[in-house]
């Protein structure tokens, strides 16, 4: 955590300043949540601690005593807002300090909003748009750490165990061996696979509604790959072959790790579409027909996709061409 | 009369012919990726073939084969489209 | 054969019917993308149709459960390998086949 060590070189420069001249120092977390996620509330607790948190290291840095012309402000932004790539964050920032009459901003290094997707770099470049100054703050990383192996908690230990178990002796002949060699393959697989397995907290709640949801949204699903299979099949055995593909851009509404590849699977197995590539939520899709184009606008998989992942209030979103995305037609 | 595994079995040789019709593609390419896609497929269809025999000689531990076989057909496929990127970053 | 022995039959035809488009597919669409669309669709309904019908034929707790293993990671990878394989080209910068190509 090099939050820590971040205010305290704000904290510093800002008492160098403060000689001069009237200093405030405004510490702003944004909120990464939207207000249709169920997880939203906690996640606002936990923004407020941290500001509080800082608050306490910012009087240990003064030694209590906080210099005449310093002023120390701390604030969630963006709570209310749909956040996703690093532009939307640059937005919320920089609006921010030009309320502010902010002309300096500095990052944590570790700062990585986006979940497991880098966010730092493209960030700094968003906010490099305006005038104002940017820096990360310089102080040592303790440990370099990749993304990919984060320290786990006993909850993503049993899952993993729990699941790999559950997976072995569905396959077993349930002998009394199978029990013990399956725990002691499941006790190995969630060692070794445990840090690496969740990019966020497993909540058995919600993966108990998404399941449930997940059985709703099969149906629907599976009527759409039997008219893709259908429409590909016409496609194929027709003497004329009669394609027009394209690629597409689609800025889809969607977040996290899973609710972005089950969308990108499910549009993979629809009618006429492949995900080609996804970049935060910017999806590259090949379209075989003109008229794969027009469904994959009019939203119908993207609000599944998100009822199944936060809920019935989410799939109220309007759809891409609603939101004025028409897919920006990269090639011809 | 049919037998219900001589169907089966039939339905197993027409995935086979079908793994086979993949292979031409494999071997005209003309990219990398044609020929990686078309194993992929030539792949799926020998996991179907080795359903449709264990089904046919009422053998399930055949599905055991097809399972792992299964398996190694995704990895070759995910492990070819990486290391095929210079730049990587495709898992 | 039972009528319950025809209808798996007729179960695993139509997978193989699917399998059969998906192996045209191959051969004859134009480009790498639109090969992946007959890879990634018809195979992986091919491969659930069949497979299912394996369910149905080996009537034992364990072996369908084997077999819904298999169609659920069907599900999952020949989509995720198709991309996979589709974004490859994409990085690699191999132009998608257009109408206009074809003359």
């Amino acid at each position: 955590m090099t939050v820590r060590n971040t205010v305290a070189y704000v904290v510093d420069r800002g008492i160098e300043l403060a000689a001069d001249r009237p200093v405030e120092l405004h510490f702003v977390d944004v909120a990464r949540t939207r207000a249709v996620d169920p997880d939203a509330q906690a996640e606002l607790g936990a923004a407020s601690d941290l500001l509080d948190r800082i608050e306490l290291w910012v009087e240990e840095d003064t030694g209590g005593e906080t210099p005449e012309n310093l002023t120390v402000i701390t604030d969630v932004i963006g709570a209310n807002q749909y956040l996703f790539s690093p532009s939307d964050y640059a937005d919320v920032l920089l609006e921010y300090a030009d309320d502010k009459d902010i002309d300096r901003i500095v990052l944590d290094p570790e700062y990585s909003p986006g979940g497991s997707v880098p966010m730092l770099r493209p960030l700094e470049f968003e906010l490099a748009r305006d005038d104002v100054e940017i820096e990360q703050a310089p102080v040592d990383r303790p440990t370099e750490q990749t993304v990919l192996a984060r320290a786990a908690s006993f909850r993503k230990y049993l899952t993993v165990f729990g699941a790999s178990y559950l997976f072995y002796m569905l396959l077993s002949s349930w002998k009394p061996i199978d029990f013990a060699t399956g725990f002691l393959t499941a006790a190995l697989v969630a060692v070794l696979l445990a840090p690496i397995a969740f990019s966020e907290q497993p909540s058995f709640g919600r993966i108990g509604k998404q399941t449930i949801r997940m059985l709703i949204y099969a149906p629907y699903l599976l009527k759409e790959i039997a008219v893709a299979n259908l429409q590909i099949a016409y496609v194929v055995l027709h003497p004329d072959l009669p394609i027009d593909p394209e690629v597409v851009e689609l800025r889809a509404a969607v977040w996290g790790d899973a609710a972005v590849t089950t969308l990108a699977n499910s549009i993979t197995l629809t009618p006429g579409t492949l995900t080609v590539s996804v970049t935060d939520r910017s999806f590259s899709i090949h379209s075989l027909t003109a008229g794969a184009r027009e469904d994959l606008f009019e939203g119908g998989l993207e609000r599944a996709v998100r009822f199944v992942f936060y809920g019935r209030d989410a799939a109220a979103i309007a759809t891409p061409r609603e939101r004025g995305d028409d897919g920006g037609h990269s090639d011809g | 009369m049919v037998e219900f595994s001589t169907a089966l079995l039939a339905i197993a040789g027409a995935f086979v012919i079908f793994a086979v019709v993949a292979l031409y593609r494999v071997f005209v390419g003309p990219t990398i990726h044609d020929r990686v896609i078309a194993v992929n497929v030539a792949g799926t269809n020998t996991v179907i073939a080795i359903a449709l025999v264990a089904a046919a000689f009422d053998e399930s531990t055949f599905l055991d084969v097809a399972l792992v076989y299964a398996l190694l057909n995704f990895l070759l496929s995910i492990a070819f489209s990486k290391f095929n990127v210079e730049r990587g970053g495709v898992l | 054969m039972t009528p319950v022995e025809w209808a798996i039959v007729a179960l695993a035809l139509l997978g193989a019917f699917f399998g059969g488009v998906a192996a045209i597919g191959i051969v004859r669409l134009p480009d790498i993308y639109t090969r992946a669309h007959a890879a990634s669709k018809s195979d992986t309904l091919g491969a659930v149709l069949t497979i299912g019908a394996v369910a149905f034929a080996l009537q034992s707790d364990l072996s369908t459960v084997k077999s819904i293993f298999l169609i659920v990671f069907m599900f999952i990878t020949n989509p995720t390998a198709a991309h996979a394989i589709a974004r490859a080209a994409a990085d690699q910068d191999i132009e998608p086949w257009t109408k206009e190509d074809d003359s």
